[in-house]
């Protein structure tokens, strides 16, 4: 983390104490990032072996939630921290429940898979998929931003949920025409529909960490501003 | 329904511009305060308000000249050899460095509390009227209702009102700190100076005198220096940091210890001073 000045601390412990919690943090962004990326490709290519696989590593992430959130109300508890350590802490806390609800997304997403398509309903699949591959482009950049704490790119990426929203928007207004020209298709339709949803709340919750990452560097709380009160940070 | 209004939490309260307080909030003006021990410079050009009824916590590093700054505002430091001050400090609008200033009446407007319990090897209660006694009040009632009054606002009197014609060098350390307390309120001061009052004592203790600051910023303004940074956190309302003779940064303690606003203050208070 470029914008961290870890290593000076006057107590080594804690140094290493916040070390590997940025650590853990990273390590479970690499896996909720593999987690998306897999749930596209088990939507994709009907692959239920590959769907078993999001499914039985959401449980993993599950764990890592649990253990980076305690882990932060042990050092509250133990060191008190201030300033931008405390800003830091608060930030993961808060960052790691937004992953662990993407890595629930991701799941619900690659459920779909278990759906069957008829070969008309599989261009449905294919919006869905350029849709996902927005929400994974921002979840790249938005984990990238928080690994260097960048308060620039988080500002820029907390920008491009509206694109996703968009997106999202256009393609539910082609899942109803749809829906209206072929009723009997109203399940499979509302199934991808429940994963549309899960991407655009993908979205959000990027933009929720990327407001984290704000807050660490400004110490500003970025939630509920308009975009020109944004710019003015 | 039960309809509460909550005490409103302390990120919604208005933060004071302390650079913007009017006259009648401000109770200690110090003005480009420097002080020299011999040819050391000990504080750099110092100015800052100290408002009225509220807590003020001075913090930074050993020698970071602190306690310095605390004991110019009574005059501690007249006692100090070739020690010389300029600057003004303004009790209200008078300076206490003016010529005609008795120090003996300034520092019973502004009274202080040191490190270490100090109690005289008297009895309680004598320790407590000692003040009013050498001001001249021998009226038996007047000094028993002000014994009274002093060792409540000090969270005393519970515990020592059956035997306030012990010897005080009997009571344990956090309970003779808070006599010496009470023996500083019972002049009622308008200031209470507290340099390092809890570093002495046990963590129970500590907490205790902490409630009473809490309770004496009510009648009386608090000014102290502690080395214990969650210590100000706790108890101030503003907090200034200082480092090497110089005021680095004072602001409201809620916004000090989130988002300082310079690098020194933010290395020292997260631990990477040095």
């Amino acid at each position: 983390m470029d914008n961290l000045n870890l290593g000076r601390h006057i107590s080594g412990q804690f140094n290493e104490d916040i070390e590997a919690i940025i650590n853990h943090v990273m390590q479970m962004g690499g896996m909720i990032e593999q987690q998306l990326t897999d749930a596209l490709t088990a939507v994709n290519e009907n692959d239920a072996e590959l769907v078993k696989k999001v499914i039985a590593t959401d449980r993993t992430i599950n764990q890592y939630e649990v253990d980076i959130d305690d882990e932060c109300t042990r050092i509250i508890a133990k060191r008190q921290p201030a300033a931008g350590d405390l800003r830091l802490i608060m930030s993961i806390s808060k960052s790691v429940a937004d992953l662990e609800r993407i890595g629930d997304d991701a799941e619900k997403i690659a459920k779909v898979a278990l759906e069957s398509f008829s070969s008309k309903q599989q261009d449905l699949l294919l919006n869905l998929d350029h849709l996902g591959r927005l929400v994974l482009s921002m979840l790249q950049t938005t984990l990238d931003a928080f690994a260097r704490m960048d308060f620039d790119a988080a500002l820029g990426i907390h920008k491009t949920d509206e694109k996703i929203d968009r997106a999202y928007e256009a393609l539910l207004r082609q899942l109803m025409t749809y829906m209206m020209e072929d009723p009997r298709s109203i399940p499979q339709i509302m199934t991808v529909i429940w994963s549309a949803r899960a991407l655009e709340r993908i979205g959000d919750r990027c933009q929720n960490i990327c407001e984290n990452i704000i807050y660490y560097v400004k110490g500003k709380i970025a939630r509920h501003l308009s975009a020109d009160e944004l710019n003015n940070l | 329904m039960i309809s509460v209004t909550p005490k409103p939490l302390a990120s919604q309260q208005v933060i004071r511009d302390l650079n913007s307080l009017t006259p009648e909030q401000v109770v200690l003006t110090i003005q480009n305060l420097n002080l020299y021990y011999s040819e050391k410079q000990a504080l750099h050009d110092i100015s800052m308000l100290i408002p009225k009824g509220q807590v003020t916590a001075f913090i930074g590093p050993s020698g970071c000249g602190k306690s310095t700054l605390l004991r110019c505002i009574n005059r501690m430091n007249d006692l100090v050899d070739h020690c010389k001050i300029d600057g003004e400090i303004l009790l209200h609008n008078e300076n206490i460095y003016g010529k005609h200033v008795d120090v003996s009446m300034l520092r019973r407007k502004v009274g202080m509390v040191f490190q270490r319990p100090n109690p005289f090897p008297k009895s309680i209660y004598e320790n407590v009227v000692y003040g009013l006694r050498l001001v001249g009040v021998k009226n038996r009632r007047v000094l028993d209702e002000a014994a009274e009054t002093a060792l409540k606002s000090a969270a005393l009197w519970n515990e020592v009102k059956d035997r306030l014609h012990e010897s005080a060098l009997g009571l344990s350390g956090g309970q003779q700190q808070r006599l010496v307390i009470a023996r500083a309120i019972a002049i009622e001061p308008e200031v209470l100076l507290l340099d390092e009052p809890t570093s002495a004592l046990d963590p129970i203790s500590t907490l205790t005198i902490e409630e009473l600051i809490n309770d004496l910023k009510k009648q009386f303004t608090v000014v102290i220096v502690t080395h214990n940074m969650q210590q100000a956190a706790r108890v101030s309302d503003q907090t200034a940091f200082m480092y090497m003779g110089e005021l680095i940064e004072y602001s409201d303690t809620n916004t000090l210890f989130t988002t300082p606003t310079k690098k020194k203050t933010e290395d020292y208070i997260t631990g990477r001073y040095g």
